[in-house]
């Protein structure tokens, strides 16, 4: 590449990172809380987030609701729909191998984008709610970005003091160290285990209706952020939730910096890579993993 | 009981071989696509039946094939029965390439790192244009050898076949089965879990980069989201937990079964094939996971090594 890269372009790199951080780490906090309380990856987190850009879509184009007022409305309908797959599915494979969840989670992701695919068709949507960027000095916020972003760091901070503060928030952090411990201490691990996929797919949802108002809804659109979800847990270390928020800012400024200095194709691959290099070097991710 | 078996298959494999004498174009090519199917399920089965590292982007070997099988052919001018061996040889570098960090991670771990590898292997084809034609795709001079690659699908299929069978009744089948079980009693028990791994992978990417060097050739055309697709990845894993994972016979029954399924019935449904794709995982998975051979097993105590 020839373009001469200024101070100023890597700043907006920077800024643009942080905004798109602050939704990874959001989302991959759902899949993080899944993980670290029953060891199951879910395969279907990325379609849980597709579902939840949907019915933003649908409440703002049907109803004509603002779409930011729709997110807890997604992340209630999508708290619904998680608590009815672990109780009709996951919680039969909690205990079973990890061949079985993985590839139990991953029909059921199949199955969620194809009958999206069925029911939404395969048309590109978009919430048009609000466009163009804030200007400070040589900088640009992207006002639905900026938006999402505190949406994001705000939800994300909620769901910690939730963790640190409330009894049930205690309780599922109990059940993600020790399961067994957990269970003698009086603590209905079932339950946990539901709720924790309900407040798991939460999380994907809100990040799904943030993102409707970002980018174009369709029924593929969840798949990578299962990845990326995977990604963010991995860098922060598996069961480690505040190493969630780390490994989020983390790869949205290395996607954003490898747009920059290669070019938006191979940003995948740098992301790829990263995940490579991090499980090999320090397989416990760089804040080290279980210590909640 | 297995003479019969036997004398069943010899005369499945003669009737296969004179099928194109006589046999429709449309038939030849439903064949060979059965035939390819069964090279791609057995081939999954090998490394994620086998070891249960699951492999989800196993579509990464056969499009990698695909391309260099491709290039190969439409730069170098390489007939392509030689070209398809070199698709095979640029799978087998992939998986060495990638299963050193890959296989030093565990179950899930593993299984992501491959979900990954097939969206990155798509963006550097679309990346290297010069090479690959990038999003315009490759297109092969034309050459009608749909009856050669026939046979040449044929023989890959029964060779992964047979392959699989040299290796669950020997002992490095027995050792990949123990990490299957349990991979630190494995360890324990002196088996060399990362180097055996490496060769059940390295193993189970040859038949698909083959594979997909003769799709290349049969098609013409190849492109990234051709030759990448998820859906193959999927149609391998529902292939083979349907007829039975770890198994020697059930890649093949479930690649002929759901194949069969897929041209008579859901074709005329685009969406609700894989939507059913999704619900035969899901209730394989919960219901019978040793797949249709694991049930025929049991009821009529069958060996395990079929």
């Amino acid at each position: 590449m020839n373009v001469v890269i200024t101070p100023t372009m890597v700043a907006q790199v920077v800024v643009s990172g942080i905004l798109a951080g602050g939704l990874y780490a959001m989302v991959a906090l759902g899949l993080a809380l899944i993980f670290g309380v029953m060891r199951v990856i879910n395969i279907a987190h990325g379609p849980l987030l597709m579902l939840g850009a949907y019915t933003t879509y649908f409440l703002y184009a049907g109803l004509g609701l603002n779409p930011f007022l729709t997110v807890p409305i997604s992340m209630l309908v999508l708290f619904a729909v998680g608590l009815l797959l672990q109780r009709a599915l996951v919680f039969r494979v909690v205990d079973a191998p990890e061949l079985s969840s993985l590839l139990l989670t991953f029909g059921v992701s199949i199955a969620i984008v194809n009958l999206a695919q069925l029911a939404f068709t395969s048309d590109l949507r978009a919430v048009e709610y609000i466009t163009g960027s804030w200007v400070i000095g040589q900088l640009a916020f992207s006002k639905s970005r900026v938006i999402a972003f505190a949406f994001a760091g705000a939800l994300t901070a909620l769901a910690f003091l939730f963790l640190q503060k409330t009894r049930l928030g205690k309780a599922i952090r109990a059940t993600s160290q020790s399961r067994e411990v957990a269970m003698v201490c009086g603590i209905d691990v079932r339950r946990i285990h539901l709720l924790t996929f309900g407040f798991g797919s939460a999380l994907a949802a809100a990040g799904g209706a943030l993102l409707a108002v970002i980018v174009a809804i369709q029924p593929e659109m969840g798949q990578v952020w299962t990845f990326k979800s995977f990604l963010v847990i991995v860098l922060g270390g598996a069961g480690n939730y505040p190493g969630a928020l780390l490994g989020g800012m983390l790869l949205g400024l290395v996607e954003q910096l490898a747009s920059l200095f290669l070019t938006t194709q191979l940003s995948e691959v740098v992301a790829y890579v990263l995940l490579v290099v991090v499980l090999l070097v320090r397989p416990t991710g760089l804040l080290g993993g279980r210590q909640t | 009981m297995r003479r019969a078996f036997l004398a069943a298959l010899a005369a499945a494999v003669a009737a296969f071989a004179i099928y194109p004498e006589f046999g429709t174009g449309y038939g030849v090519r439903s064949i060979l696509q059965v035939f390819m199917w069964i090279a791609l399920a057995g081939s999954w089965n090998l490394v994620s039946g086998l070891t249960g590292y699951v492999s989800f982007g196993h579509v990464a070997f056969f499009g990698a094939g695909a391309y260099a099988g491709g290039i190969l052919i439409t730069q170098h001018g390489w007939p392509w029965p030689v070209a398809s061996l070199g698709g095979g040889a640029a799978a087998l570098v992939l998986a060495a390439v990638i299963g050193g960090p890959c296989l030093r991670l565990k179950g899930p771990y593993f299984a992501i790192a491959m979900l990954g590898l097939n969206e990155v292997l798509r963006a550097l084809v679309s990346y290297f244009e010069g090479l690959t034609g990038g999003g315009n795709g490759l297109s092969l001079p034309t050459l009608d050898a749909s009856v050669p690659i026939y046979y040449v699908m044929g023989l890959l299929a029964m060779a992964v076949t047979a392959g699989t069978y040299l290796i669950i009744t020997s002992r490095f089948g027995l050792r990949l089965m123990t990490i299957r079980e349990d991979e630190l009693a494995a360890e324990a028990m002196g088996i060399d879990t990362f180097r055996h791994k490496m060769y059940a992978l390295l193993l189970s990417a040859v038949g698909p980069g083959i594979a997909g060097a003769l799709t290349a050739r049969d098609q013409g055309y190849i492109e990234p989201i051709s030759v990448f697709p998820l859906a193959t990845t999927i149609t391998m894993i529902v292939m083979v937990l349907f007829g039975g994972k770890g198994t020697v016979w059930g890649p093949v029954l479930g690649a002929v079964v759901l194949f069969v399924a897929q041209e008579l019935v859901w074709a005329r449904y685009p969406y609700v094939h894989p939507l059913l794709f999704g619900a035969i995982i899901v209730a394989v998975v919960l219901a019978m996971p040793r797949g249709v051979l694991g049930l025929l097993q049991i009821k009529y105590h069958l060996p395990r090594t079929i």
